[in-house]
This record gives structure tokens, sequence and C-alpha cells, in this order.
């Protein structure tokens, strides 16, 4: 019999070890990694969400990074956006096996703070490896320090800010032109004021047939959200959350007006109703609308198709034109965190290491812009390569004094919930499922029951 | 449990007895020995988060399992939350939808094939390939086939409709996606099933004048049948009960929440809204559901089979 038994036993055995050796692996592979007992180059742990045109540029700039020097070498890993990504990074934190630094989103940090997700980064910690609070765009670094006030920890940075991103204009000029849309410079115009916008619209209809502006909405609802609650800004609507409070009450008026104005568009024929996010790209690439409103983001694409010769037209990239009231316009910013490992914190040693990472890559933000974002660090952001660089530097000055960052709420922002509310209300009211006045009350009454 | 030393003994001198006595005294160590290894893993990843989620729905955890412990309350709450009775009976039609449907689908099928003398693998292979594929290639295909503007059944029939994002059509266009895609492995046993029918039973009926394909499905194929197909009614029950991954690619749960599902509802509230909470009660609920429509449907073929 114990013939029998001990290959069993050994079987078992081998199939029980790899999941010892995993959990075992997990630790030393995730943990504040302890510095290099071998002499060799110290491992630095990162984690991000950047998986898309932007993606290609983070890798090289950290790819630059390990080739700069032999001391240092960065371990990342990309993960899912959104959701999967903030879950992940919480569950690490629980669990006291956190990546060493990871990416994150300003629209995130009221939730990362109340779940106590982030390590503030001192001035003095970065004047360490000689940065300071003042070499940021001061619109980030105010909105991040609001933010943390709004969460009882007023004067902490949870991040530094890596870029703001925001919801631009892409045009065909071909088709511009042949409506008159373009001025003796090159630029459009014409498009300042809803009236002229939806005029504009509707000559380009009349000439081309189709429907001229793209916006991608079905299966995505975080587009629905930028058009809408740029509109909403625009017409003067204000915070929708003060000090971590929903503020709602301007959306049965101001927040009906912004929608009832897509939705005319949509209606009119003249803004597209129910199209994916990579038609919105296709139909825009291949000269079927004239305008697709969507992030700077998609700039890689167009600079790629340009330079491989399969745009058929020549194209611009403009700051979102001014509808109403004001030029706000939707924007959220990637910032580069320390998480809040408290079970192993992160040993000056590393931080010190993260800092040095850091410090590199704002150096280096100008290889992050060629990703469409507009680079957080002053020297790079008033750079004279960024003034040479096209098309960027034809959008990049007025979008950044535009830049209106996502409500102050663990409601509101990547990951959070109010994406759902507006794919479930809002979208259906561009397909006209949904009136304006009940698709708006609805979307209302959801946030708030996210608040409670 | 003491050490065995009987095993070895080379010369048994009373096979009868020494046999039974044998099997007594290797029996504790073995059948722990053997078993182990599985248990370990069950204990370990089944039988102890089920635990963890059932004690997690008496707390107010957020995602990661950290919270104090609060009663009954999030069960109260649940009695009460407009839109987890909507996701139910939502999960409802969406069963309603594709249980029955799947399975008739999958005995044609099943009957078809089992006709077909050369290219019966083939054809086997055809319906079983869709089965393979990973979800979110199937959501992505049918994303694109039924596209409202670029989709080529719009295009061939001249239709406009936003087939995920009208409520009238959102879930109906779900559940096929779902028949399409799992309907192989249906196929696949009614064709065992099918196969173990012995063939002189169709030879005495045709014989006995029963003739008519019909007829002999009827009086034969279906009785006889009967064990396959409940398995599959089950397997589908069971199955549809935690439909997610459909809805999450396709609709999100939109429009106006018209296609939210149990499972879906869980997810936002654990990872979105960070409930952990609230979001095990939601789970403990449907395990309790999908056990009483187990054992209710359980009690039902037994009684369909004993008349």
């Amino acid at each position: 019999m114990k013939k029998v038994v001990r290959p069993v036993l050994a079987v078992s055995l081998a199939l029980l070890l790899p999941l010892f050796a995993w959990a075992g692996g997990q630790k030393e592979g995730a943990a504040s990694s302890a510095a290099s007992a071998t002499g060799g180059p110290t491992k630095i742990v990162l984690w991000d969400f950047l998986s898309g045109g932007d993606g290609v540029r983070w890798t090289q700039i950290l790819n630059d990074f390990n080739a700069s020097q032999n001391k240092l070498v960065v371990d990342h890993t990309t993960l899912t956006w959104g959701d999967p990504f903030y879950t992940k990074v919480h569950t690490a934190v629980i669990a006291g096996q956190t990546p060493d630094v990871m990416t994150y989103h300003l629209s995130h940090f009221p939730a990362g703070i109340i779940a106590g997700d982030l390590r503030p980064l001192t001035e003095a910690e970065l004047q360490s490896v000689g940065l300071s609070y003042s070499d940021f765009n001061p619109v980030l670094v105010k909105r991040s320090l609001e933010i943390s006030k709004a969460y009882g920890k007023a004067g902490d940075l949870y991040g530094v800010p890596l870029d703001a991103h925001t919801f631009v204009l892409y045009y065909n000029k071909d088709i511009l032109k042949q409506a008159g849309l373009l001025g003796a410079d090159g630029n459009p115009t014409g498009l300042t004021g809803v009236d002229s916008f939806t005029a504009a619209l509707q000559k380009i209809k009349s000439i081309t047939g189709g429907t001229p502006l793209g916006m991608s909405s079905a299966n995505d609802p975080a587009s629905v959200w930028r058009m809408w609650y740029t509109l909403y800004e625009q017409l003067g609507g204000g915070e929708l959350a003060v000090g971590g409070k929903l503020n709602l009450d301007k959306i049965d008026t101001v927040g009906k007006k912004a929608l009832q104005t897509m939705v005319d568009w949509a209606q009119a024929g003249l803004l597209t109703p129910n199209i994916s996010y990579a038609a919105d790209v296709a139909l825009f690439t291949s000269g079927k609308t004239a305008f697709m409103a969507n992030g700077n983001w998609e700039v890689p694409t167009m600079v790629d198709a340009q330079k491989k010769g399969t745009l058929p037209f020549s194209y611009g990239v403009m700051a979102f034109p001014q509808l109403f009231g004001n030029r706000d316009t939707w924007a959220d910013s990637h910032n580069i965190s320390v998480p809040n490992n408290t079970k192993n914190p992160i040993s000056a040693d590393m931080l010190k290491n993260v800092l040095t990472l850091i410090a590199y890559i704002e150096h280096h933000a100008i290889v992050w812009a060629g990703g469409g974002h507009l680079p957080a660090y002053l020297p790079v952001l008033n750079g004279t390569e960024l003034a040479n660089m096209v098309p960027n530097n034809e959008y990049s000055v007025q979008a950044a004094k535009d830049a209106t960052f996502e409500p102050v709420s663990p409601v509101f922002g990547v990951g959070d919930p109010a994406y759902d509310a507006v794919g479930n209300f809002l979208t259906p009211a561009l397909t006209g499922q949904l009136s304006v006045s009940d698709a708006i009350a609805k979307f209302k009454a959801q946030l708030q029951s996210y608040a409670q | 449990m003491t050490p065995n030393v009987e095993i070895a003994d080379p010369a048994p001198r009373a096979p009868a007895r020494r046999a039974g006595r044998k099997i007594q005294s290797v029996s504790w160590r073995t059948i722990v020995l053997l078993v182990a290894p599985f248990t370990i893993v069950y204990l370990v990843f089944l039988i102890y988060p089920t635990l963890r989620v059932i004690e997690l729905s008496f707390t107010n955890s957020d995602i990661a399992g950290v919270g104090h412990f609060i009663g009954g309350r999030n069960y109260q709450l649940l009695m009460k939350d407009p839109l987890f009775w909507a996701s139910l009976w939502h999960t409802i039609y969406f069963i309603i939808l594709t249980v029955v449907p799947n399975t008739l689908v999958g005995l044609v099928f099943g009957l078809m094939v089992v006709r077909l003398k050369r290219l019966r693998n083939t054809a086997l292979a055809l319906f079983f390939l869709p089965y393979i594929l990973p979800v979110s290639v199937v959501t992505q295909i049918w994303l694109w086939v039924l596209d409202p503007n670029f989709g080529i059944i719009n295009f061939l029939t001249r239709l406009k409709i936003n087939w995920f994002s009208e409520a009238a059509w959102a879930m109906p266009a779900v559940a096929f996606v779902t028949i399409w895609w799992t309907v192989g492995f249906n196929v696949l046993l009614f064709i065992a099933g099918l196969e173990a029918i012995p063939r002189e039973y169709y030879e005495a009926a045709a014989l006995d004048g029963a003739g008519g394909g019909f007829r002999s499905f009827l009086y034969i194929t279906w009785p006889l049948l009967w064990p396959v197909t409940s398995l599959v009614l089950l397997l589908q029950l069971i199955a549809q009960w935690q439909i997610f991954n459909q809805v999450y690619l396709l609709t999100a749960g939109g429009p106006y929440n018209s296609t939210i599902v149990v499972l879906q509802y869980m997810y936002v509230r654990a990872f979105q809204q960070q409930q952990g909470g609230y979001a095990s009660a939601i789970s403990v609920v449907l395990f309790v559901i999908i056990l009483i429509t187990s054992l209710v449907y359980l009690r039902f073929v037994r009684l369909r089979g004993n008349t």
C-alpha cells in the first residue's frame, strides 16, 4: 500500500507546490521591493493603466529611464483602466502588497483619499529631487489641494501631476474650407456661440449630406459625459459637488439646457446619435464627419495616419469652442502617486528612488506630450519644443486655460459610478428614447442615490 | 490514527478475514491522503470564500472586507431597493428568453447533426466553434454585426434598430447572442444522448408501422432523451441565473437600467460604489434563489421521471 500512498502524496504535493511558490512570489514581487541584496540595480515596481497610444510613449520614457542609469530599474505592469485598476490598488493597500509607485487620476483622488489608498508627497520630499509644487501647472496643483481640503487633508498633495487631458475638437480642413469656415490664417472661424456653431454644422450638412459632428456614445458614457459637462460648465452650472457633498440644484435648469442642446443637434442630424468609440474615430479619419469631439489622446492617431499617408484630408485640432458664457471645458489629469502602504511602509531609500523616477519622467514630459496630453511640468509646457510640436501647438495653450476638472466627489471621475448614470439616462435622450426632462430627472435621482 | 503495520505483511493466512481488516486498517490514512489535495483546495477556494461572503453580508464593509457588524441591515435595505427588484426581474426575463429556447435550438440542431453521415464532425465543429470563443470576442463580434449604423444586419434588412440601446430590443439581443454562443455545448450533449438510444427501438417501431419521423420522435426519442434534456435545462437554469458578462459588455445595464441583472448590480455596488457588505448580501440572496430553483426543478424532474 505504501507504494500507492507515496506517489499520491508526491503528486498532490507537486500540484500544491506551485501554489505556495506563487503565494510566496506574490509577496516578494509586489511588496516594497527590498533594496537589492545581490548588488544589481534596485527594482521599482510601478503599476499603470496606460494601454492606448499614450501607453507606447509612457513605456518609452520608462525604458529611457532604465537605460539612462544603472542603479534603478523600473518594473512596470499595465492593468485595466477604470474601476478594475482602482479596486486592485485598494486591495493591494489593505493586503500591504502595493507597488512602489503608480499612475492615478485626479478625478479619483476623492475616492482614493476616502479609501486611504494614497500617501501624500510633501514639498520637502519633492525638493529632495529638485522639484517643487510651483513647477507644475498651478491649475492642477490648486485642484489637487482643493480635493485634499474637502476630505480633511488640507495641504497634502496626493500625487505629482503628470498632465492635463481635455476635450478638444478635431476638424477636417478640406470640408471647413468648402463651407467657408476657414479663416485667412487657416484656423476655423464662425464656431463661437451655440447659434453660430449650429449654423456651421447645418451648412456643412448641406454640403456633405452626412452628419457633421462626431461624438461616440454607444457603450461609451464617458464621451457623453465630457460633452454634457463641458456645456453645463460653459452655461455657468458651476461645481456639481461642494465640500465633498453633491450640489445638483442647477441640474434641472442648466443641466437640462446642456442636454437639450445635444439632443437638438442629434435630432437635426447634426450629431452622431449612437456610434461606438471606434466608429467615431473611423468616421472622422475617413473624412465622413467634419468634426470629432473627443479627448486629446487621439492626437497620436491623427499624427500617425498623416505620416503613413492614410489620411485623405488635412486636419486640425482646436480647443473646444466657446458655445456659451465661458470657455470651461472638461478635463482630467494623470498623476504619479505613492500607495499608502501602512503594513509595509515605503522605506526612505525607496521613496528617494521613486522621486528620482518621477523627476526623470517630468523632465522628459515632452515625450508624453506626443500622446496629445498637456504636460503639467511648466518648463515643458512653456518650452520651445512643445511650441513647435504639431498639432499640439494648435490647442495646448488655450486648452490648458479652459481645463475644468471633474466634480470633487467620489461619485464622479474615472472608476466611479456617475458614468453608469450617464449611460443609463443621458445617452437614451440622444437616441430619442427618453425625453430630456425625464432623462435629467432620472439622472439626478441616480446621482443622489450614489451619494447615500 | 494509529500507524498501520499490517500493510506490508507478505503471507496472509486467512484471506477473507484479513481482507476485511486490511481495508479497514489502511482506509483512514489512505482516505485522508487521497482526499486531502482536493479537500484543501475546495475548503480554501470555495467553502471559505462562501462563508466569508455570508459573514460580510452582515457588515458595512468596503470592497476589501474592512467594516463593522451591522446585523441584518443590508438585507432590510435590499428588500426595499427598487433597483434590486428590477435587476431580479430582468434576470428572470433573461432566463425566460434563453433557457427553453436554447435547449430547443440545441435539440433541433442535435437531431439534424445526428442524421448526417459524412460531414457530421464538421457540422458539429461548426456548431461548437462559438462556444470556445471568449465572451469578450463574442460580444465584440455581435456589437459590430448589430451596430446600428454600420452593422451587416441593419444594412441587409434596412432596419434602423439600435439593438443594444433600445429598451425593447436590448435584452432579446443579449439573449440571442448568448444562445448563439452557448448552443454548441447543448448540441454536443444532445448528440451524446441521441446516440445512446438503441437503434432497435426505431426498427421495432417501424415494423409496428410507426413510420413517420414525428411519431417515433414523440414516443421514442423524446422520452428516452428526457434525462439529457432535463440535465441541459438544469445546467442552463443555473448558468443563466449568473448572467453577467454579456450584459456588462453589450449594454452595461442600459438603456435606463432596463437590462441591469442581479450579478451586474452586485458588481456595481461592490466595485464602483465600494459597498462590499451590501454586494455580499445581494450575492447571498442570489445564492439562495439558485439553490431553491435548482431543488424545485430537481423535484419536478424526479416526478416527471416517475410517471
